[in-house]
Order: structure tokens, then C-alpha cells, then sequence
């Protein structure tokens, strides 16, 4: 039996075919064709107060999305921040919930905020407000293409290997990475990546590795979670 | 203790939302909601990735609603206004499969109970307006189900047969909401327990061999009568030792 990995869904007001204009819980297909391929068994989850799901799950993944309530990590959200509460709130019960038990999470753009302010960090709230330029976030569509450089040693290092190229598409970034260690950075000195060294496998990339099914991140996942089963 | 994990069958689409437009797993949230509410938990399958494993981590599913099922399924030759999914035809149909196997409670919604009759060695009429002459069991293309009332949703009466599950969750009569132009000819396997009198469409299916295999045509999740799928949910918690009604909103 494959590992069963749950992927965090947004809620949308979404169209297609003779349908219009219907709240709907989705997710970019590409994250569920990653899962697959890297050898899980995807499963969406809409968002829920219940975190007993997690006793299905062998491992997670914390999707991309709207920006998380500034009122988690205490500040005030600023006029570029937009935000989903529903979501929110049930992703942090949720994320706390799986890391209390050790299932395999991979964050990926907001799901690393997420982890990130779930471990007490906290977030920049517009990356062009503090680094002067938008090359986390070009232009709408248009993902940021860099060089990361990740810190050797590091479980984020080993899995990228020689191949450092990460697209992003950002406008909020990790100011204070809490309780996890930053252990991948682009040019202009961002946090790209966190971990946990403390837990078997939390990792958060701040770029979108289903976009290119990338299986060393998610066969990463799919391995830990295989563990985590068994 | 745990509510009962349901998980339901997705839709891979290309949909747009909010200025994207992107290929996506997704379901209408009237069906994930109405799990919530009878004191289930959703989760959604996508059709992409055959095998049933995950049937086994499950309490129950619900097969939802979509488009046409190819008609190949029972020898037909293909009408002009049948749209298929290979794909998710595929997947559904393994899916189900497993799951009367494992006699995992199961609903079908609209499509969810074509499914069934398909499994179940049966046949589908691919045009109703073609067999009964009207198209009352479909509301017109454009209207906003979300915004209109049940009765601009092909509104009509159902009525049930004495003994059957339908009957005990819905009584002998009540009105449904519609939203289909394919139906039920021949149940195979299952029992007719529930027709439209107007024309005798049929309209629910069981099979008493199972804890819980009850298709319906129409869209309860589209109205505040969640009956069928507090059913679903009862038998999910039974087979699982679970209490759901503890979590009912």
C-alpha cells in the first residue's frame, strides 16, 4: 500500500465548463500529479477544524496559497496582505497537530511560512518593501527563477545536489525563521528553505517544486513517510 | 473520539478563479460541506491515480456527481450529447468496484449512481429528452445553481419503495432538485427504490446485500435535506465503532 500524503486545499470561487461562479475546494493539479509520481497516494483535505485526520496521513504536504493572518506571528497586517482566515485557522491546527506527531510535512511557499510561524517566527509582509525589487515575484504568471545556495550538511543540501535552481513566486518572505533552522538562502540573502533538525522530516521550501514534479522533494516526503507507517 | 472519514470522489479540471486559470483537483464545496455537517470528515480523491488502496485508511465514500460515463462500459455506441472522462471513468469504476467489494459504505451522487448501474452490469439512457421527451430533469445551461432556488434545478417529485433505505431516510414522497440529462435504463445488480412519477425516471438505487449502497439522481448536497448523507455517515461510524453524531452541527 502507498503512503497516504494529504495536500492542503484552497477555497475558491471557481468556473469551468457550464459552472459559474461556485465556491469550491481545489489545489493546482500539479502538486497531486508530484505526490503520485514520487510514489504517495495524494489525498486533498478542504479545510476542517478536525485534525484527526492526521491518523489516515503518512505524511503532508502544506500547499501554497494566500498570506497567513499576520495575527499569528502578532502584527498588524499590512495594506498588501490578503489573507483566507478559514484556512488559516485550520492549517494551524493542523500543522501544530502533525508536527506534535511526527508526521513527515513538506511546506512549500505559504505552507513554509506556515511552518515557519508555527515554530514562532515570524514573516516580512511585502519582500519589495524590504529588499527593493520583485525577483520573488516578477510579474503575475511569471515565476522568479534563481540560484539558491543551501548550507552543507543539511538535509535540503543533499536532496538538491548540484542542481540549485528554484522558482518563486512570493511577495511575502521568513523574517525570523523561530525555532527552525534556515538551511537555504537565495542571492540577495532570503530564506529559501527551513528545517527542523529536531523532528524526522519538516521541511519548508519557499519556491514551488510541484511545478516541475520535483521528486527529490517529494520522494523525499514519500520516503519519510513510508517510514513514519512503518 | 474520531468523526468518520469519508472520502470523496474529485474532479481533475481546468478551472479558472480569481484572474488563473489552472489545471486543478477540486470539488464543489456544497459536497464537502455537507459531509461536515452530518458530522463527517471530507476528504477528496482525485481520478489521476488508479488503485484503491486508499479505500482501506477510509469509513466511507460518496462517488459525486460529473459528467457522462462512457458508454463502451455497456456496449453503446456513443450519443451526439454524451461528453466523457476517461480517466475518471476509469478510476470511479475500480474505485467502486473495491469498495462493494470491502462492502465499504458508499452514495451516489447524480453521476455517483450512473456509476453504480454501470458497475452493477447495467445500462444508462445517454439522452433522457431523447426517451421521455422533455428535459425537466435539467435546468437551463446558465442558470446559477448557487443563486437559484431548488425548483429553477429541474424541481420534481420523487417518490420511494415501501422497505427500501430511501424510504426509511425520506419517507414515501418529497421533492428533489435535478441536474441531469443521462439516466438509469437498466440497474443491473441494484434495485430501483426510488422514481420520479411523472415519468417514471428512476431516481435512487440500493442494494440491501451492503451496510450502505444507496445511489440518488439528484443533489441533496444542494439543499439543506443531507438525509442520504447522514445514512452514509451512520454507517460509516457503525462499521468503524465510531460515534458521528457526537460532531453534527
Amino acid at each position: 500500500m502507498r503512503p497516504i500524503i494529504g495536500i492542503t486545499t484552497y477555497v475558491e470561487t471557481a468556473t469551468w465548463g457550464i459552472w459559474r461562479d461556485l465556491p469550491t475546494t481545489l489545489i493546482p493539479h500539479d502538486y497531486v500529479a508530484a505526490v503520485s509520481q514520487a510514489g504517495g497516494r495524494p489525498v486533498l483535505l478542504p479545510e476542517h477544524e478536525d485534525t484527526d485526520v492526521l491518523e489516515m496521513l503518512d505524511g503532508l504536504v502544506l500547499a501554497g496559497g494566500p498570506d497567513l493572518s499576520p495575527e499569528f506571528y502578532g502584527a498588524e497586517p499590512g495594506p498588501r496582505t490578503v489573507t483566507s482566515p478559514d484556512r488559516d485557522r485550520a492549517e494551524m491546527l493542523l500543522v501544530r497537530r502533525a508536527l506534535d506527531t511526527e508526521v513527515p510535512v513538506l511546506g512549500i511557499c505559504r505552507g513554509m511560512q506556515l511552518l515557519t510561524v508555527a515554530a514562532g517566527g515570524t514573516l516580512h509582509q511585502h519582500l519589495p518593501d524590504v529588499l527593493g525589487h520583485e525577483k520573488h515575484r516578477p510579474a503575475p504568471g511569471v515565476y522568479g527563477e534563481h540560484d539558491a545556495s543551501f548550507e552543507p550538511g543539511s538535509r535540503i543540501a543533499g536532496l538538491m545536489g548540484d542542481d540549485l535552481a528554484i522558482r518563486c513566486f512570493h511577495h511575502q518572505g521568513v523574517a525570523d525563521a523561530g525555532k527552525l533552522t534556515v538551511t537555504g538562502r537565495a542571492e540577495d540573502g532570503l530564506a529559501e528553505a527551513v528545517e527542523d533538525p529536531d523532528r524526522r522530516f519538516v521541511l519548508g521550501v519557499q519556491w514551488h517544486p510541484e511545478v516541475v514534479r520535483d521528486e527529490r522533494l517529494f520522494g523525499a516526503l514519500v520516503a519519510a513517510a513510508r517510514r513514519h507507517r512503518s | 473520539m474520531r468523526r468518520p472519514l469519508i472520502g470523496m470522489t474529485a474532479y481533475a479540471q481546468q478551472v479558472q478563479y480569481g484572474g488563473n486559470e489552472v489545471m486543478a483537483g477540486m470539488l464543489p464545496m456544497t459536497y464537502v460541506r455537507a459531509v461536515h455537517a452530518v458530522g463527517g470528515r471530507a476528504v477528496l480523491i482525485t481520478p489521476d491515480d488508479p488503485g484503491a488502496d486508499v479505500l482501506d485508511s477510509l469509513d466511507g465514500i460518496v462517488f459525486s456527481g460529473g459528467g457522462d460515463i462512457d458508454p463502451a462500459y455497456w456496449g453503446a455506441e456513443r450519443h451526439p450529447a454524451t461528453e466523457i472522462d476517461k480517466e475518471r471513468d476509469d478510476a470511479e469504476i475500480l474505485l467502486m468496484r473495491a469498495a462493494l467489494e470491502a462492502d465499504l459504505p458508499l452514495l451516489g451522487v447524480c453521476r455517483g449512481m450512473q456509476v453504480m448501474a454501470v458497475v452493477g452490469g447495467g445500462s444508462l439512457h445517454q439522452h433522457l429528452p431523447d426517451v421521455i421527451g422533455h428535459d425537466r430533469h435539467r435546468a437551463a445551461s446558465g442558470t446559477d445553481p448557487l443563486a437559484a432556488d431548488a425548483s429553477a434545478y429541474g424541481r420534481h417529485d420523487l417518490i420511494t419503495e415501501p422497505g427500501s433505505v430511501v424510504r426509511g431516510l425520506l419517507g414515501g414522497h418529497t421533492i428533489v432538485n435535478s441536474f441531469h440529462h443521462q439516466a438509469v435504463d437498466d440497474p443491473g445488480s441494484f434495485t430501483p427504490t426510488g422514481w420520479c412519477p411523472d415519468d417514471r425516471v428512476i431516481e435512487a438505487l440500493e442494494d440491501p446485500n451492503y451496510a450502505y449502497a444507496v445511489g440518488v439522481q439528484w443533489h441533496p448536497e444542494r439543499t439543506s435535506d443531507l438525509r442520504v448523507f447522514a445514512g452514509l455517515v451512520e454507517a460509516a461510524a457503525r462499521r468503524s465503532g465510531l460515534k458521528p453524531e457526537a460532531f453534527a452541527a
